[in-house]
């Protein structure tokens, strides 16, 4: 395991783990070695799906929020986020991106462009912002129990591409985790 | 606030989360809605965590000490509140199926009730997770169906799938622990206190009754015995075994050591005796009673449609005769924008 102790005698003590690893206060929810895992596992997919690797071209892909219908508040935008890394880090020439998160920034500086208070107005011809060839979004559902005899948490993390012309799911991958655990005697 | 930041920092290590939840609902009532969600998160276990072992909770487990010298999560209905406040807080940002995880894991909070039918029996909590799945185009029927179930005789209003504003409203005073059993191993709640039964939202001339969802001192008193229970019940009986030795051995023993031919056995029971005292008396079977202090007794909620602007609701608080309590009126102002629900949080 990789460990790096940031341990000072007069400090609190901090262990810095991987995030693929399952750190020592792990619980049932979804944590980063999760994130990692399934992260890695939709990358794989949708390289490996043929509207993208048969594609002629790059096709566009645009992300949209994950539907959490789980019991755990998650941060929507990190799986997309890091699936999105992962294919840019291994597969820019295959696919684009386009940071629709960041429109309206994007829409100011383009304005600014036209109107001539910056450089560069003279190469925008038209609207040069690009359409969504595929939509990649997500669905978490959740089963959880809590008994005497511990607590279970059984996630589905499922994500999908899909053709916005035609609503068709072109590609659809899924992983599953399922966890449990007992607090403490003092908090049952 | 500064009391209640002043409390946090004097507060020991053990206890310093039930004054960061106490000053978060100073702070909500305030408004101060950032500052109420650091603290309330701050306090609070992440949704999936572990209550894990330590040094204080072995602690509390020991013959010779109270339980209170854990660290503060509350009881079930405190835990179940703190996700409630958090639930809401993610729906004020535009964020309601992250608002419904946290009311489900605070529905969940009460899966741990003695008896089958108190089991994840919050009203509002089943409600709110029927209403945001429907408003997400989803069914959101079973949900709401639980809720009716457990509301009893409450009509619970309508979805209404174009409502933009969600107003919380909590009521009164909620329930305080206490010690109960022989030699305060028991908790148990004296009941909260509210006049207000319902609230009365008018927005235009237009009057919205909200009736009352949950009772906060009915959810904390069926919880029935914890685990930790059956550990303090064996703490009472070694302090309730061990006063009875002594108050046996230590009478019998001064009877017998005063007569000479049994002064041996007198003295031995003597001993006894004290030995009996002193585990009697060291053994702390004391249960928690360390308690979220400023819940409400009531909680309430109303949604409504309205049109993108500023708009006043007048909220007055009815008793149970349905009039209004006198001085509790509440003027609130309400920003209705387009694309994301307005959440509102009114205490009487």
């Amino acid at each position: 395991m990789f460990q790096h102790q940031l341990n000072s005698p007069h400090g609190p003590s901090v262990t810095e783990l991987r995030p693929g690893e399952r750190g020592f206060v792990a619980g049932l929810g979804i944590e980063s070695q999760d994130l990692v895992t399934i992260s890695e596992k939709m990358a794989r997919g949708i390289l490996g799906a043929d509207p993208i690797a048969k594609a002629e071209g790059k096709p566009v892909v645009v992300l949209e929020p994950i539907n959490n219908d789980t019991r755990f508040p998650i941060d929507k935008d990190i799986f997309l986020m890091l699936i999105r890394d992962k294919l840019l880090e291994h597969a820019a020439s295959k696919i684009t991106f386009v940071a629709r998160e960041h429109m309206d920034k994007l829409e100011k500086e383009r304005d600014l462009k036209l109107s001539g208070q910056v450089t560069g107005g003279e190469k925008i011809t038209g609207n040069k912002f690009k359409g969504a060839d595929f939509i990649l979004t997500g669905t978490f559902k959740g089963i959880s129990g809590r008994g005497n005899s511990g607590a279970s948490d059984y996630v589905l993390y499922s994500f999908q591409l899909i053709d916005p012309d035609t609503s068709e799911i072109v590609w659809g991958g899924n992983h599953q985790i399922k966890k449990q655990g007992k607090d403490d005697v003092t908090y049952r | 606030m500064a009391a209640g930041h002043r409390q946090i920092a004097k507060a020991p290590a053990h206890d310093k989360n039930r004054w960061r939840l106490i000053t978060a609902v100073h702070a909500l009532k305030l408004g101060r809605h950032s500052e109420a969600r650091a603290l309330l998160t701050t306090a609070m276990p992440s949704a999936g965590q572990i209550l894990q072992a330590n040094a204080h909770t072995r602690l509390a487990q020991s013959t010779f000490s109270p339980e209170n010298v854990k660290g503060f999560h509350g009881e079930s209905h405190e835990r179940a509140m703190g996700w409630f406040y958090h639930g809401m807080f993610y729906w004020m940002d535009g964020e309601p199926d992250n608002a419904r995880a946290c009311f489900r894991t605070a529905q969940l909070m009460d899966a741990l009730a003695a008896q089958p039918e108190h089991r994840a029996d919050w009203v509002l909590l089943d409600y709110l997770d029927g209403y945001i799945t429907t408003k997400l185009s989803r069914d959101g029927s079973d949900a709401r169906t639980r809720a009716q179930a457990n509301a009893g005789d409450t009509a619970l209003p309508p979805y209404n799938t174009k409502a933009n504003v969600m107003i919380f409203l909590q009521f009164g005073f909620g329930p305080m622990k206490k010690t109960g059993g022989d030699v305060g191993e028991k908790i148990v709640y004296n009941g909260g206190r509210s006049q207000a039964r319902s609230a009365s939202i008018t927005v235009g001339g237009r009057p919205v009754i909200a009736p009352i969802f949950d009772n906060l001192t009915f959810q904390a008193s069926t919880r029935g015995d914890r685990a930790m229970d059956a550990i303090l019940a064996k703490k009472a009986t070694i302090k309730k075994a061990g006063d009875l030795v002594g108050d046996i051995g230590v009478t019998g023993g001064a009877i017998l050591a005063s007569q000479p031919e049994t002064e041996g056995a007198g003295v031995a029971l003597l001993s006894a005796g004290l030995v009996g005292k002193i585990v009697g008396g060291s053994a702390e079977p004391r249960a928690d009673t360390r308690t979220w202090t400023n819940l409400p007794q009531h909680l309430s909620f109303a949604a409504l449609q309205l049109p993108t602007g500023t708009h006043t609701a007048v909220i007055e608080f009815l008793d149970a005769n349905g009039i209004a309590l006198p001085d509790r009126q509440k003027n609130v102002s309400v920003t209705v924008q387009t694309g994301r629900d307005t959440v509102v949080f009114v205490a009487d």
